[in-house]
This record gives C-alpha cells, sequence and structure tokens, in this order.
C-alpha cells in the first residue's frame, strides 16, 4: 500500500459501494487485508471495511448454499453445510488453502476480488457451478466465470451462491506445488456428478496454468455418459493435454505443466475409480 | 486514529495510522513477544490469537482488530505460571533459538481450545504456518499432543 490516510468502515453495502465511487481508484474494499499489505498498491489511500456489513453468514437458501463474501477459509472449512455439499470438497479444501493462520485472514470476496493466478479456491468454486452476487447501485447475480472476465472493480461483492446439486455429484481438487507452502504450479478442480454407473455431467477447470482460472466444458463434455473407467481417463488425459492452455514461468516450463495436466486427470481418474492412492 | 483492543485481558487505546499492520502496534506497545520475521504472512513467528483465531499479524491491519481481543503467548502463560503447553515445549525439547515459539504456541493453544483431543494429522495441519528451523518440528507435535494428554488429566484448558 502506499500512504493510507483513511480507514472507513462501512455501514451497509450501499455506503460501501457510494464512497467507493466517490473516490475513485484511491480506495479499496477490505476483504481478509491479505492481499493488499502484501501487494502495496501506491494509488490507493482509503481503505474501506465491509465487516459491519453483515456479509459474514453460510445460509443453506431456496436453490443453495449462499456464502457470505466475508467468511473465511476457515469458516468454510467447519461448516456444517459445506461439508454435506458435492462430498465436503470445498469445505475439505479450504482447511487445506495456504496456511492456518492466513485461513483465519482469507475470505471469498478478497479471492474473489482479488483472484490472483495462483488462487486455489476460485477455480473450485467455478467447479462448483458456484454464481456471484454482487452491488454496484443495483443487485446482480451472474456466473462467478462471468463475474472475473466483467472486472467490477468498485462492485461490493456480497455473497456467492452454491447451487444445489445432486446427491451423487462429488468436488474434486488436485493441485501440484514445489512445497507445501508454495503456490500452485497447476490446479484442477472438478465437479463429477453420476448416475449409476455413467457420468451425468462434469465440470473441469484449470488453474495456475500460470494464468487465471479457465472451465473446459470440452472436457467435461468428454465423460458425458461414459463410465468411469481407465480408458475413458486415459483418453480424457490425452485431449486435456492437447486443449489446456499451459505457459512457462520462473515456476515451470510449459511442457512441464502439461505433464502435470496429464498427473492431475490421471488422479481425478483415479478418484474417480476409486483406485486413489 | 484510535482504536480500542484488548491485549492479553487488558483494554488498550492505541494510536494508529490506518495502514499499520498488528505486529508493528503491538511491538511499539511493548509487548516484544510477538516476533517479525518474513513481513509477509509466510512464517508464522507473528501469529496471534485475535478472538480466539490465529492470524498472522504482519499482515493484519491493526485498524481491523478495533474492538476485537488479542491474545500474545504471554497471554497464555509466563515464566511464574506456564500453561501446560508451553511446559511441554520445554520438556519435550520443542524450543532451541525460542524465536518462533510465541508463534507456535499461540497455534496450538488456538487447536486444543477448539479440539481438546486432536490427532497427530491435526496439530500438524493447526500448526502448518509456523516455520521453525531449529528442531524440526517433531519435538513440537509431540508437545502438543502431550500437553492436550495433560490437559485432559488435570480437566481444564
Amino acid at each position: 500500500m502506499g500512504r493510507i490516510v483513511e480507514y472507513y468502515r462501512a455501514g451497509s453495502i450501499e455506503d460501501a459501494v457510494r464512497t467507493a465511487q466517490r473516490l475513485g481508484p484511491s480506495a479499496a474494499y477490505v476483504g481478509g487485508g491479505v492481499e493488499l499489505v502484501l501487494r502495496r498498491n501506491p494509488e490507493i489511500s482509503t481503505l474501506i471495511d465491509l465487516s459491519q456489513c453483515g456479509l459474514g453468514e453460510i445460509l443453506e437458501v431456496q436453490g443453495g448454499i449462499l456464502i457470505g463474501s466475508q467468511v473465511t477459509l476457515a469458516a468454510m472449512s467447519k461448516s456444517a453445510l459445506l461439508k454435506h455439499y458435492a462430498g465436503g470438497s470445498l469445505a475439505l479444501w479450504s482447511g487445506r488453502i495456504a496456511q492456518n493462520n492466513l485461513r483465519n485472514m482469507i475470505t471469498v470476496g478478497g479471492s474473489i476480488g482479488r483472484n490472483q493466478p495462483w488462487n486455489d479456491l476460485v477455480p473450485h468454486l467455478i467447479a462448483l457451478g458456484a454464481e456471484v452476487r454482487y452491488f454496484d447501485g443495483a443487485e446482480h447475480q451472474t456466473p462467478l466465470v462471468s463475474y472475473i472476465g466483467a472486472k467490477c472493480a468498485r462492485a461490493v461483492i456480497e455473497s456467492v451462491v452454491l447451487p444445489s446439486v445432486n446427491r451423487n455429484a462429488r468436488g474434486f481438487m488436485w493441485r501440484f506445488t514445489r512445497t507445501q507452502q508454495d503456490i500452485s504450479v497447476l490446479h484442477c478442480s472438478a465437479l463429477i456428478d453420476t448416475a449409476g454407473n455413467r457420468v451425468a455431467k462434469a465440470n473441469i477447470v484449470f488453474a495456475g496454468r500460470p494464468g487465471h482460472a479457465v472451465l473446459y466444458p470440452q472436457l467435461g463434455q468428454e465423460l458425458v455418459d461414459r463410465c468411469s473407467s481407465h480408458d475413458a481417463f486415459e483418453g480424457l488425459a490425452k485431449t486435456a493435454q492437447q486443449l489446456v492452455d499451459v505457459g512457462a514461468d520462473h515456476r515451470a516450463t510449459a511442457e512441464y505443466r502439461r505433464e502435470l495436466v496429464r498427473a492431475a486427470i490421471v488422479s481425478l481418474g483415479e478418484w474417480m475409480t476409486g483406485d486413489e492412492q | 486514529m484510535r482504536i480500542s483492543i484488548t491485549v492479553n485481558g487488558a483494554q488498550c487505546a492505541l494510536d494508529v495510522d490506518p495502514g499499520d499492520v498488528l505486529l508493528d502496534v503491538l511491538r511499539g506497545a511493548d509487548y516484544l513477544e510477538v516476533k517479525g520475521t518474513c513481513h509477509a504472512g509466510d512464517c508464522g513467528a507473528c501469529t496471534v490469537l485475535v478472538d480466539g483465531h490465529p492470524v498472522a499479524s504482519c499482515l493484519t491491519l491493526a485498524a481491523r482488530v478495533d474492538g476485537h481481543s488479542v491474545t500474545t503467548v504471554r497471554g497464555i502463560g509466563d515464566g511464574t505460571h506456564p500453561h501446560p503447553l508451553q511446559k511441554a515445549f520445554v520438556e519435550n525439547g520443542a524450543a532451541q533459538c525460542g524465536y518462533c515459539i510465541p508463534g507456535a504456541i499461540v497455534s496450538a493453544k488456538a487447536l486444543l481450545d477448539e479440539n481438546p483431543e486432536p490427532t497427530e494429522d491435526e496439530v500438524r495441519l493447526a500448526m502448518d504456518a509456523n516455520y521453525c528451523r531449529c528442531t524440526g518440528y517433531e519435538q513440537q507435535i509431540e508437545a502438543v499432543l502431550d500437553a492436550a494428554e495433560q490437559l485432559r488429566k488435570e480437566g481444564h484448558r
């Protein structure tokens, strides 16, 4: 951050948006504050605190589960509602992302608002089919994947809504990191819904490519109506290696990441067929 | 701006800049047991409890904890009245240079408050934020498990 001269506690989301619109790029919303403090933006001189805007709950709502934008990773990992949602994948992984003292700080809204390429929460939410409720003077609800593309800088993210899923739907997450504490060199998330022993629906997302999270509908489509067999995932791994857009950075070459794409799909297959190590 | 926080049970009114982080504010107020190392949320040395939850004080905006309760390792126990966790760290050889220990102890305290009977995996996960370059971690894990057992025997936290 540059020199912060004001810390404003918004009393409501309307108040927060009004203040942000008045101040323009010199204002930033505070989620957990982690990224704000780490990546000091000299343009920012006012912080707008959303902690008194009533955005800190996880609730069952018609059509799914609503997660307030101020909910932390730690709170999600302990949520009984999330432990019973899609096999409990979001609760499980929220308790594994980053590290313990940061899991008590990192919020859902902050993760989406900042959306760093290495973020492990956003790709999993995309795989689960999450939608974002946000306020920019009017109420909106849109798929998370569209929200991220639109970059609504002055909007307040109110909540994430996870759609109702079938009892057989299960979330999957796989990531490769160089050390336990390092960011993902590659991340793969999925939601697989089965009917009998066949795949009824599959959302497959890759992130840390090193770019942002991308949903690959073609990969999901390739699994639909197929049995969960090694052959199906062997074929999917080949397709994924051609389809997933990977690049190079100081963590890994593109060639290395393509091998990780294969490893991710193999892991998905082992998880689906019950051969997980 | 002025913030009001409770530190180790004592009410404090502190003048802070809106961009100040809790680590600097606490050390400036002579809570020198809170250690700063990486200032990037990586090492866990600066961990304190805010309303009972461990946070990295180097990345926590002081303004954000206005009205909340902060616990440092001194609030858990001291040389005169050590907490069973602190005793277990000594007895298990879990402290060598000691720099990371204030953060490790508060992380362990938060775990045992919430889960008095943790498994080894749960201890490892709860302390995954706390780097230690001396002990190799095993003694710390054993210390937390020993302290948990001791606390259960004593029937308190």
